[in-house]
């Protein structure tokens, strides 16, 4: 299909009748997304919080690329292959995309750093601590970016002051996640577990019911749109791993940096646009880099710690396996 | 009473003998605690996850009573018969221990890692009629079994005793994720199947009480293998009475410091060690402790749900685990608020570790030494009196401790000589090997194998095992002088010195160094070494490796080392190494 004729596919949009996202699918996401919160607090104390302020230069690093550089990959891909679409179709997709750099961590990546055999600890640590200064720094990134990426007179407005609430809202069950598991380690432990789970039950959740609805978006949406939702991991993992070398840090710690800073929290970015533009005509168009990110993050980063595993295990062999 | 000088040194409330023991056997000192303690939690197991479980005393009680009623009434076992139990730390422990200490059987403590080959020989040396084994390792039974004399397998799960839900995870992980429940094929019963025969038997109106009717003092308890360390290991012959007074002697040692019903102890030491054994499990437990129970504690982060969610007040371990923790940020930026004291033993505790230990815990550490042989307390530091690092410290009470030449005389006060001790924790023997036997316990001496020095204050100081001992030029070098002196230079995690033959002096030196960042270099070590020791004590080779080979309990086994060297002497293991010429 030539990119005109998916252009004007694209521009007449689904169906009047056809709901992009079902009310069953945004409560499913959202539930969902709150039970990987919990499960997210579940996993912390209030001692960890006090360890990465008591030494935050590992924290640092993890913050300049989580903040400092996925908003801006985000942003120059938008540059380079979204803005170049038509304007009315290119401001929602970068809204989505710039949305989908600027969110933090995922706790998906604490489960690519354990099987690459990277550091669990500082994995969990990261994306506690890039959870909590999302608060302040996506809206940050979204009116430092924004603003520059909206086309002349395109009428859409990025809801900075509602987002800014739904990532509050977010934040309430870690809280209270923290708090149940201090009562009681058995449920803390249980719904860590589940948390970890229910990441990966929202991609097959994607898989199963979004996707063959939406089959006819996916298909008239071009090229440049899914290059954008499979850079943004890669490129993001492989430059932090490379920063994260190039200062010394210890293999598996680069190895944690890189995951940790590629891997955003896909279901978190879905939930805030589901929240902060209720009902809005071009939902999918917002949605669009999201969802095709949090499908394709897991192929990325499956490539990656296979990579990882290799090259980075044989450089740590130093001694027969006899000790 | 000038030959045990030690006795001045003793805190003020510690007795010089522990006088007449209240307890026949282990059973009457464990039951009588269940008595005291039975609403309180006696042992927690927790997982690397913070998933955990307990058991209160009356739990242990009532559940170790159904087990030595399965053993004797169901399993048909008699009184004396051998148990091999084969599990690490878990819930399931103690039940099954005591209730083969109650059935009047004896226990035959085994490391769940041993390969067929060596549960072969445990078992055929033991005469073992039955095993209780953690199910994940059970599917070796098909090799083994055959060539023992067991007739009797009961299969434990590591989620026994857990919380429905909890257990049902942990059990799926098991099956499903980390693919660790081979499948059986020998005929088996399960603890929970075996506990049911054995409750229904009580139902019925039976009583553990006969059982033990006959147990005394110098009835046998435990066959604790040991020896592993050259040759094949051997049973020794601990009876009830051994630990009974043992386990009498830490604690009388202890005084105050252990107090009653409100300590909380962490116990990272497999239980199937005696260290952990007659300390940790029977120790604490006659003490009323909550005793936290850790199925796997490498790497050492699997501690840290242990450490946040329970006021731990004592921790017994190894150098290699106060070490590995205090090589943990976790555990560094927030050391355990509420303890109140360590104990090491198992090896030397270095210097270094120790002076670390207590300046991050604002807690002390004492060590002690102890052999299996022994029960295994011979000495430690007194807490609340005065500590010596570096020495193993004081003879515990009705203990009488000498270092003498080859000849059994006592040498002159300060020179080394081989330690032997005496008392009521001296075991019975090696099971079955008379000659052994007659080498090791002389004159009613046991004889320790390993030299030793005695202060004027009665503080003993290992000097080194005897087999390890280097012979450098005629020279006598001691490893663990050199280990402890490369120990202190900055950015070694671990070492471990071995010696080597060598065409010009017979012997030499080499170090093996797991490092930190930043890692000295092997002329750092070197330089380092020149200044602290005599010149023919100085490595003539430093080899870097990420990692010492070390015996369950974490003990760096200077054997391995010394194997690895022999089977690399194919190739080039100098290279694989990272070895560097000094």
């Amino acid at each position: 299909m030539s990119l005109t004729a998916s252009l004007v596919l694209a521009l007449e949009g689904p169906p009047p009748d056809h709901e992009v996202v079902t009310e069953f699918e945004q409560v499913m996401l959202v539930g969902l997304v709150f039970i990987i919160m919990f499960g997210l607090g579940a996993g912390l104390t209030p001692r960890d919080f006090a360890s990465a302020l008591r030494r935050p230069q590992g924290l640092i690093i993890g913050w300049v690329t989580q903040f400092g550089i996925m908003p801006f990959l985000a942003f120059l891909l938008v540059l380079a292959l979204v803005l170049p679409l038509p304007a009315e179709y290119a401001a929602p997709v970068a809204i989505g995309a710039l949305l989908m750099g600027s969110v933090p961590a995922g706790t998906t990546s604490n489960i690519f750093t354990f099987f690459s055999k990277g550091n669990l600890a500082l994995s969990v640590m990261m994306t506690t601590n890039s959870t909590l200064w999302a608060l302040v720094m996506t809206p940050l990134a979204l009116l430092i970016y924004g603003t520059r990426l909206m086309p002349e007179g395109a009428d859409l407005q990025i809801p900075v002051a509602n987002i800014l609430v739904t990532l509050a809202i977010l934040l309430v069950p870690v809280a209270v996640a923290m708090w149940i598991r201090s009562r009681n380690a058995n449920i803390g432990a249980v719904m860590e577990l589940m948390g970890g789970f229910f990441g990966l039950f929202f991609i097959v959740f994607l898989l199963v019911t979004w996707v063959p609805r939406n089959w006819r978006l996916l298909v008239i949406t071009p090229w440049q749109v899914y290059l954008v939702a499979v850079c943004l991991g890669l490129f993001g993992i492989t430059i932090a791993y490379l920063i994260a070398r190039g200062i010394k840090l210890h293999p598996s710690n680069a190895r944690t940096v890189g995951l940790e800073t590629g891997i955003q929290n896909g279901p978190l970015a879905i939930a805030i646009i589901l929240l902060s533009f209720p009902g809005h005509p071009q939902l999918g168009e917002l949605l669009i880099v999201p969802a095709l990110y949090s499908l394709f993050i897991v192929l990325v980063a499956t490539v990656v710690t296979f990579y990882f595993r290799r090259a980075n295990l044989a450089e740590e062999q130093k001694i027969d396996n006899l000790l | 009473m000038t030959d045990r000088p030690w006795l001045r040194h003793y805190p003020a409330g510690v007795e010089p003998s522990i006088g007449e023991i209240a307890y026949r056997n282990l059973p009457a000192l464990l039951s009588w605690s269940a008595e005291q303690h039975a609403d309180q939690v006696a042992f927690r197991q927790v997982m690397p996850n913070g998933m955990n479980g307990a058991l209160r005393y009356r739990d242990v009680e009532r559940l170790s009573d159904d087990f030595a009623l399965y053993l004797r009434e169901v399993a048909g076992l008699g009184q004396g018969d051998r148990v091999a139990v084969q599990m690490p730390n878990c819930l399931s422990y103690p039940v099954v221990a005591f209730g083969v200490l109650k059935a009047g059987c004896v226990l035959v403590n085994t490391n769940p890692l041993y390969t067929p080959t060596e549960m072969i020989h445990q078992f055929s040396d033991s005469g073992a009629h039955a095993l209780v084994i953690i199910d994940m390792f059970a599917d070796r039974l098909d090799e083994v079994l055959p060539k023992t004399s067991i007739e009797t397998v009961v299969t434990v799960r590591i989620s026994e005793f857990l919380p429905k839900v909890v257990a049902g995870i942990i059990r799926a992980t098991q099956k499903y994720f980390n693919r660790t429940l081979p499948d059986i094929n020998v005929e088996h019963t399960t603890l929970r199947d075996a506990l049911d025969a054995g409750g229904e038997r009580r139902g019925k109106g039976s009583s553990v009480g006969t059982y033990l009717a006959a147990i005394g003092p110098d009835s046998l308890a435990a066959l604790q293998y040991t020896g592993g360390t050259t040759g094949v290991s051997k049973g020794a012959m601990l009876s009830h009475g051994n630990l009974v007074a043992n386990t009498l002697q830490m604690l009388a040692m202890c005084g105050a410091h252990i107090r009653r019903g409100e300590e909380t102890v962490l116990t990272v030491l497999p239980l199937y060690h005696v260290f952990a054994f007659t300390v940790n499990l029977v120790g604490f437990y006659h003490m009323g402790a909550h005793n936290i129970l850790i199925p796997s504690p490498r790497p050492p982060s699997n501690l840290k749900r242990a450490f946040e969610n329970y006021p731990l007040t004592w921790i017994t371990g190894v150098n290699t685990l106060f070490n590995a923790l205090l090589n943990e940020r976790w555990f560094v930026e927030h050391p355990p608020g509420e303890l109140r004291a360590s104990a090491a033993g198992g090896m030397a505790l270095h210097q270094p570790v120790a002076e670390r230990w207590r300046e991050v815990t604002g807690t002390p550490i004492v060590e002690g030494y102890g052999l299996t042989e022994s029960s295994p307390v011979l000495t430690f530091n007194p807490l609340g009196g005065m500590n010596k690092d570096g020495t193993i410290g004081i003879p515990v009470p009705s203990t009488q401790v000498r270092c003498v030449d080859e000849a059994g005389d006592e040498v002159p006060l300060g020179q080394p000589g081989e330690l032997v001790a005496s008392g009521p924790q001296i075991m019975q023997g090696y099971w079955q090997r008379p000659d052994e036997t007659e080498e090791t316990l002389r004159g009613g001496w046991l004889h320790t194998g390993d030299i030793a020095e005695m202060d004027e204050d009665g503080y003993f100081r290992i000097v080194d095992r005897k087999k390890d001992m280097v012979l450098v030029s005629g020279f006598n070098v001691y490893p663990n002088e050199i280990e402890e002196t490369i120990a202190a230079l900055p950015g070694v995690r671990e070492v471990g010195v071995i010696g080597l033959p060598d065409a010009k002096t017979g012997e030499s030196v080499r170090a093996y160094v797991v490092a930190d960042e930043p890692a000295p270099s092997a002329a750092e070590v070197v330089a380092h070494c020149r200044k602290h020791l005599a010149a023919y004590k100085v490595p003539r080779s430093v080899a870097f490796l990420d990692e010492l080979p070390k015996s369950p309990i974490g003990k760096i086994l200077r054997k391995d080392l010394r194997n690895t060297v022999s089977v690399g002497a194919g190739h080039q293991p100098t290279d694989a190494a990272g070895e560097e010429k000094a």
